[in-house]
């Protein structure tokens, strides 16, 4: 699979607290398998997988495809690994903030991880996909859906309600993250190199044409 | 903030420190094929800028495309502007953007370019963390050179540093450069310690193995010949607890060399994530402090310049100019950065008696593999090794089952002993795993070494398993080797193999600039005296006038031959650059051809003149001449160089002072041109791999 015959090299990164799923979430996205044993993650790890990615033109036709390798970084939610962890924030293009439907602390801690993302992601308002997961244990929930989707909007942000029990919305959860990343590529290569710098923290495609990037021919 | 995060690892236990390496390990495999995956993108672009784009020189219709030159009509508008690079192209020329807008074919390229390389995420990141208030001499080196090292991730710096000190606080992301300056003092010192190993009274193999293995050499137990040496040496050998350091410190007492009752594997967890880390904390902490202190104090120029020789040592990955013996820097466009190399070049291996040019590199560290210290005892490599190797895909791991080793040779013949064990690397990684060691020439070990590795990524490595003699208390001797690549080898059933040892394949070393082959360059060197200048036209053969003010050195740089191909195609886009040293002032001096792009045969025609000077200064002065490879969007590839003077010229270059080692046709053209002012001196010089400085 790590063959160089690829279009995109896509680094995303799971975030969230210990033992909500960030790694079996992962490993349902990659291997399409569940697996029921909580093993607590070693500081980071990293899974990969290779999606065709389809670009949506403005007039509703679909547009080119691409070969995207996805580097999946998974992090450790445990606390005497996280600053470790956070190190490897800044090298990653989206992120998968997760937290566990059936733990209403891991909701709560949701903000925290939140502001770590903004002090340590490559910029203050990366992509971010907020993933509420264990979604099948619907009789041990604590996290309301209502609730999570306004911290969700609180943000501007995605929400998503997956099971990587069942795999449920887990393939969307990420096809959604990499959607974002690659329409916030595409703004930031056509946009004047001077003001890349996107604070608003939405992500709307800029279609003026601002002619300030000098060429170099 | 975040320039002042740090990553602790010396909470992590060993298991997980091993863990995370493999992690990391992993990821360096990645950016590696990410890496080539880019330089080839970059290729292409250039391919794509070069067909027929309008250039500020040459004349141009107005009324053509200002990409494929074609006339367009007077009176159709099928032209437009492209909102970019604001050449009018022609319909052909066109690329519609995903958005609706649209830009000419090489502005398209360009931003496709910056979407697949990534460029466009490290450029955000550079954004962010460069608008932040940062250590000052953070922000010198950001100045300086808005480029480097733009692309380092956590995990590659982290994994940098994890071969170098496993358990102790690392900085992230940019105050590294306190660290690197820090490392590479040991980088500089290295030379010495490369003596030192010489005079070393029982430096075994395996020590200096692992010494190259790291990326800074150490030798904490050598007897240093000179006090002030030693007292240099002393910061290096603390500040680097490094695997390598370690082992060494571990050496002595042979505490590394395993008893026949121990597995392998675990040998290798104790060589790698050593307990004896622990032992050297306080005292490399204490060392950490004063070596800052001292960094400090340098203006922060010297640590930028630093900062690249330890780019060089280190064994990354990252590397875009593998083959520039000694020459890792990233380099951006700026004209500043490409002086800068040059004295990195300098610098690197000035101390090293302009020979070692070419090993301290990510190819050398490929070398070091071979030893390439050097230290060890030669004997006939005789007999063969049997092994099998198989792939188990469940916990992806690669056993290599060492069965035995048939008719070794004695290493030492005359008491007929020989103590062997058998070495693997899975090259170019630089993990090693040990058998056990016997006590024969026939040895039957039947041990299993096993390595994890994906699939995939065993099909890039070469197994190399070399046998060794453990000598308690003497050197190590090489005892022969063979190399299997992975890449075409059914690893699925465990055949068992019986192969010849032999000698080693790559173990040369190059002893001297001219080792490598780099090609040549053809030049014309003219003193014209200042009467030739005032009389200028006039063939008569004018009588010398007194030498001195008005006097010229003309260098004609005719072509280069042969040169190393660095870009796709096998070519190269070349230029040369002149420094006459010493430096009267940088500007006056620094010369530069214009860039001939895609041959290896250039013709550059261009003269440099210096100004203003006498025979009797240039006596004492050197003319030096590199080649680069010109990279538009990454680092200028140093292709080879001349050094001419009298030879044994000493140059006084702010308070260093060199000796010039210029040979055989370097010193004769040199010569001829001083002897015939107002000639012409024609000649072909070949090469340099690399432009240390003999002290």
């Amino acid at each position: 699979m790590t063959d160089g015959d690829y279009d995109y090299l896509i680094k995303l990164l799971a975030l969230g607290d210990s033992g909500v799923g960030k790694t079996t979430f992962l490993y349902r996205y990659t291997d399409n398998k569940f697996n029921p044993k909580f093993i607590t993650t070693v500081g980071i790890d990293f899974r990969e997988k290779r999606v065709v990615y389809t670009t949506n033109s403005p007039n509703g036709t679909t547009g080119k495809t691409f070969k995207v390798h996805l580097q999946l970084w998974d992090t450790a939610g445990q606390e005497r690994f996280r600053s470790l962890t956070t190190a490897f924030f800044r090298d990653a293009m989206g992120f998968l903030l997760m937290f566990d439907l059936t733990s209403q602390q891991s909701f709560l801690n949701v903000r925290n991880w939140m502001s770590q993302l903004q002090a340590n992601a490559y910029c203050e308002n990366p992509d971010i996909v907020l993933v509420g997961n264990k979604a099948d244990l619907s009789d041990q929930r604590e996290v309301q859906e209502k609730q999570a989707k306004e911290l969700a909007d609180k943000y501007g942000i995605p929400y998503f309600e997956t099971s990587a029990a069942t795999g449920a919305e887990v393939d969307k959860a990420v096809v959604t993250l990499l959607d974002l990343v690659m329409k916030r590529m595409e703004q930031c290569v056509d946009k004047p190199a001077a003001d890349t710098h996107n604070t608003d923290g939405t992500s709307k495609l800029d279609a003026v044409p601002t002619a300030e990037k000098k060429c170099a021919c | 903030m975040v320039q002042n995060m740090e990553i602790n690892v010396s909470f992590l236990t060993d298991s997980e420190q091993e863990f995370i390496l493999e992690v990391l390990r992993r990821d360096e495999e990645l950016r590696r094929l990410e890496d080539l995956r880019v330089r080839k993108l970059k290729s292409e672009l250039l391919e794509t800028r070069r067909k027929g784009a309008k250039r500020g020189s040459g004349k141009y219709s107005e009324r053509s495309c200002g990409r494929c030159q074609e006339p367009m009509g007077l009176l159709t508008s099928n032209s437009s502007q492209c909102r970019v690079c604001k050449h009018q192209v022609c319909r052909k020329c066109l690329s519609v953007r995903p958005n609706g807008s649209w830009v000419c074919t090489v502005c398209a390229k360009e931003i496709d370019l910056k979407m697949s390389t990534g460029d466009w995420f490290y450029d955000e990141r550079v954004n962010r963390f460069s608008a932040a208030p940062g250590h000052d001499l953070v922000r010198v080196s950001l100045r300086k050179r808005p480029l480097i090292k733009k692309k380092e991730t956590a995990g590659e710096m982290l994994l940098n540093r994890a071969d170098l000190n496993s358990s102790h606080v690392v900085p992230v992301p940019k105050p590294r450069l306190k660290d690197v300056a820090l490392a590479n003092k040991s980088s500089s010192l290295e030379a010495y310690e490369g003596l030192d190993v010489r005079e070393q009274q029982r430096s075994d193999t395996e020590s200096i193995e692992k010494a190259s293995l790291g990326s800074s050499r150490t030798e904490t137990e050598s007897s240093h010949s000179t006090p002030s040496m030693q007292r240099k040496e002393e910061p290096t050998a603390k500040t680097s607890p490094t695997g390598s350091a370690v082992s060494i410190l571990m050496a002595p007492s042979n505490s590394d060399i395993p008893s026949t009752t121990e597995t392998a594997s675990l040998i290798y967890h104790m060589n790698s994530c050593s307990d004896s880390l622990r032992d050297v904390d306080g005292l490399f902490k204490k060392s950490v402090r004063r070596v800052h202190k001292l960094s400090d104090v340098k203006p922060a120029s010297t640590l930028d310049l630093h900062e690249d020789g330890t780019e060089s040592a280190a064994p990354s990955m990252r590397d875009r100019s593998k083959s520039v013996p000694g020459l890792n820097a990233e380099e951006d466009e700026e004209e500043e950065d490409i002086d800068n190399l040059v004295n990195i070049h300098r610098q690197t291996f000035g101390k090293s008696l302009g020979s070692l040019g070419g090993s301290r590199t990510t190819l050398g560290s490929m070398m070091s593999v071979y030893s390439e210290a050097g230290d060890y005892d030669r004997v006939e490599v005789s007999g063969d090794i049997v092994f099998s190797l198989s792939y188990d895909e469940s916990s992806q791991s690669l056993s290599i089952v060492v069965h035995e080793c048939k008719g070794l040779a004695y290493a030492d013949a005359a008491k007929k002993k020989c103590n062997p064990y058998v070495k693997a690397y899975l090259l170019p990684d630089k993990s090693k795993k040990k058998t056990s060691i016997k006590h024969n020439i026939n040895p039957s070990f039947k041990e299993t070494l096993k390595y994890s590795i994906s699939r995939t990524q065993l099909m890039t490595r070469t197994l190399q398993l070399s046998v060794w003699h453990y000598d308690r208390f003497g050197r190590n001797a090489f005892l022969g080797e063979v190399e299997v690549p992975l890449d075409c080898r059914d690893i699925d059933s465990p055949v068992e193999e019986c192969m010849a040892l032999r000698g080693k394949a790559a173990a040369h070393l190059p002893s001297s600039p001219f080792d490598q082959y780099k090609g040549e360059l053809v030049i014309l060197l003219k003193y014209v005296t200042a009467n030739k200048i005032h009389t200028e036209g006039s063939t008569g053969k004018g009588k010398k006038t007194k030498p001195g003010d008005g006097a010229e050195l003309h260098v004609l740089i005719k072509e280069a031959k042969n040169l190393t191909a660095m870009k796709a195609g096998g070519t190269c886009d070349s230029f040369v650059k002149g420094y006459l040293l010493p430096l009267k002032s940088k500007s006056s001096s620094k010369k530069k051809t214009p860039v001939v792009k895609k041959t290896k045969n250039p013709n550059y025609n261009h003269t440099f003149v210096y100004k203003d000077l006498t025979l009797e200064q240039l006596k004492d002065m050197c003319l030096e001449l590199t080649v680069w490879d010109r990279e538009t969007l990454s680092s200028n590839d140093f292709l080879g160089g001349v050094r001419l003077s009298l030879g044994a010229a000493t140059v006084t270059e702010a308070n260093e002072e060199w000796v010039a080692n210029s040979t055989g046709e370097e010193i004769l053209l040199w010569k001829k041109m001083m002897q015939y002012p107002d000639s012409w001196a024609e000649g072909t010089l070949p090469l340099r791999s690399s432009m240390g400085k003999a002290k």
